[in-house]
């Protein structure tokens, strides 16, 4: 293990002893157990800020100043009859960002805690890719929108958090692994049983998952992206390992590398707290999109009134 | 004591108590546990998606000649009968005649109602029998039905849980074991989803009572009771097996068919050429 990486483990225990702890979460068959309710919500971001350059962790002074802006930020209300207080006007009650962790960003490897430099390659898709959102629409049809939006799935994989529904159930068998993840509704079914990748010419919204355990950990490889929906404009080529261990009755310790040399110079990862919460519920999301409906709808009339 | 004497005492107390004779098939446990355990791929194989009753076959859009069209079936309804209320056997009706194509009073196209073709969480216990496989995966504590339809997932606490607080279209299940049988208890559902294509159909106060029991290696006998004092005169019970997928590559895979659907749903708000 990388010395960054060891550190990181070490900030996440908080000097937990490890073996003794994990010995205690076993299924009754055996394995390790990471079944349960969780969630990955956390404020601190991605990749480093610039002004924490160099700086792994936070003191607990900027830390308890980052929850209090959370905590503030999420929590007003624009002025009441305001535009702004009926458009997006989400308080706290509507998000779920969770809290610092501690740390300046998620990645910490490489060390910088920033993603590694594209390659030439890539930052040419990236300029086309901003070149198409510089403008607002089009509004032609429900494919001119984004796959959240249309209700597709939430995120490519692997899965950061956002500002709500970060939420996870895992349940296990001897055999396989399923993870639920609220949005969209959807299971991702890991068999540890070692069998072959699905024909590389079957793409999946999630990919294609494998999983086994290595010691206490459970590693899932994914492949078989689409193209249509790749993590962080990397292309269906990517490859991914995902990692989880639980570390206390409370919480699970997750982290991903990913690797693709056709968007970066060299493969990075990230680590996240899953910390364990309440039930998950229904999202059925394409079965009530007012949103999308709305868009389109709208841009219709906007195009009769201008006609 | 034996395997036998076991099997012969349980079969002697439950035919004592006057209840469905206990099945002579023994499932393997879930390791470490007292119950049978029923992960696997899974799999309906009848025609109730289409009509969860007696039906001929049917033609299906001309154009297409015989690729959609309806295959028969002997159905699935414990004696045929589905006991709905006078005026809700009037709105059978109309869903079937509105299935695909709806007009408002102008004559302007709107959205077609049947649930399935707008790629809508199909409910239970429809996602059981639509014709795609769908996995159990029984750990535990919980277990998780993952259907390919839809992307459509169900968590199954075995533990005591809260009656539901919100209405869904996979409704709020609790499970429980009765011997070898699993026995699901679903509540908290929507008035957005029906049975089948022939548009039969229920309200929020849908009420499911599932039974999932090992009847052999590779086959699970499904039961559902299905209350709904909105639209029935009086319970009806729906049986079928399900089969485990064999295949040497079985695996479950995706359908997410929200794409599928857009043309459908949002195909009147597409900016013209």
């Amino acid at each position: 293990m990388p010395i960054a990486a060891r550190l990181i483990v070490v900030g996440l225990l908080l000097s937990v002893p490890a073996t003794a702890q994990q010995k205690k979460f076993r299924t009754p068959w055996g394995d390790p157990d990471l079944q349960g309710s969780w969630s990955n919500a956390t404020t601190t971001p991605l990749q480093r800020p610039a002004k924490y350059a160099g700086k792994e962790f936070l003191t607990p002074q900027e830390r308890a100043e980052q929850d209090k802006e959370t905590a503030i930020g999420t929590d007003k209300r624009s002025p009441r009859g305001s535009a702004e207080d009926v458009d997006a006007a989400y308080n706290n009650f509507w998000w779920e960002r969770g809290w610092s962790d501690g740390r300046t960003s998620l990645i910490y490897d490489p060390p910088d805690g920033r993603i590694p430099a594209l390659t030439p390659e890539a930052r040419k898709r990236q300029a086309s890719r901003n070149e198409a959102l510089r403008t607002d629409g089009p509004y032609d049809g429900p494919e001119d929108l984004d796959l959240y939006t249309r209700c597709i799935i939430r995120a490519p994989l692997p899965r950061v958090p956002t500002g709500y529904d970060n939420n996870y159930e895992i349940v296990q068998t001897p055999k396989f692994v399923a993870i639920v993840q609220e949005q969209m509704h959807e299971t991702r079914i890991i068999p540890l049983d070692g069998r072959p990748h699905l024909d590389q010419s079957v793409p999946q919204w999630l990919g294609d998952s494998r999983g086994h355990w290595e010691g206490d950990t459970l590693v899932v490889e994914t492949t078989n992206f689409s193209e249509r929906a790749t993590f962080q404009g990397a292309t269906k080529s990517l490859r991914l390992v995902e990692r989880w261990t639980r570390v206390a009755d409370d919480h699970i310790d997750y982290r991903f590398t990913v690797s693709d040399p056709a968007t970066w110079t060299k493969p990075w990862s990230a680590a996240i707290t899953w910390n364990k919460t309440g039930m998950l519920f229904e999202y059925a999301c394409h079965e009530d999109n007012f949103g999308l409906y709305g868009i389109l709808a709208g841009a219709r009339a906007q195009e009769r009134k201008t006609r | 004591m034996g395997k036998l004497v076991v099997a012969i005492l349980l079969f002697a107390t439950v035919s004592a108590a006057g209840q469905t004779p206990a099945p002579a098939y023994k499932a393997p446990r879930l390791a470490g546990t007292v119950n049978p355990d029923l992960s696997g791929l899974w799999q309906a194989l009848n025609e109730a998606n289409w009509d969860v009753q007696a039906h001929a076959a049917q033609a299906g859009p001309p154009e297409f000649g015989a690729l959609f069209a309806q295959p028969a079936g002997p159905g699935i309804v414990e004696g045929n009968e589905i006991p709905y209320q006078p005026l809700a056997l009037a709105q059978k009706k109309d869903n079937f005649e509105k299935r695909f194509v709806r007009t408002n009073s102008d004559g302007v196209r709107l959205e077609p109602l049947d649930p399935e073709a707008k790629c809508y969480l199909p409910g239970v216990p429809r996602a059981t029998y639509m014709p795609f496989p769908f996995q159990i995966i029984q750990g535990n504590k919980k277990i998780v039905i993952a259907y390919e339809f839809a992307s459509a997932t169900r968590i199954i606490p075995l533990e005591k849980v809260e009656p539901a607080l919100n209405e869904s279209y996979m409704g709020w299940s609790a499970g429980r074991w009765e011997g070898d049988t699993l026995v699901v208890d679903v509540t908290g559902f929507n008035d957005k989803t029906w049975f089948d294509r022939a548009g039969n159909f229920h309200s929020d106060a849908l009420h499911v009572i599932e039974r999932y029991t090992p009847a052999g290696r590779d086959v699970l006998r499904y039961e559902a009771t299905i209350e709904d004092p909105k639209v029935f005169t009086r319970p009806w019970k729906i049986s079928f097996p399900l089969y485990r997928r064999l295949d040497k590559n079985a695996q479950f895979m995706e359908f997410k068919c929200v794409p599928f659907a857009e043309e459908l749903v949002y195909g009147h708000l597409r900016k013209q050429k």
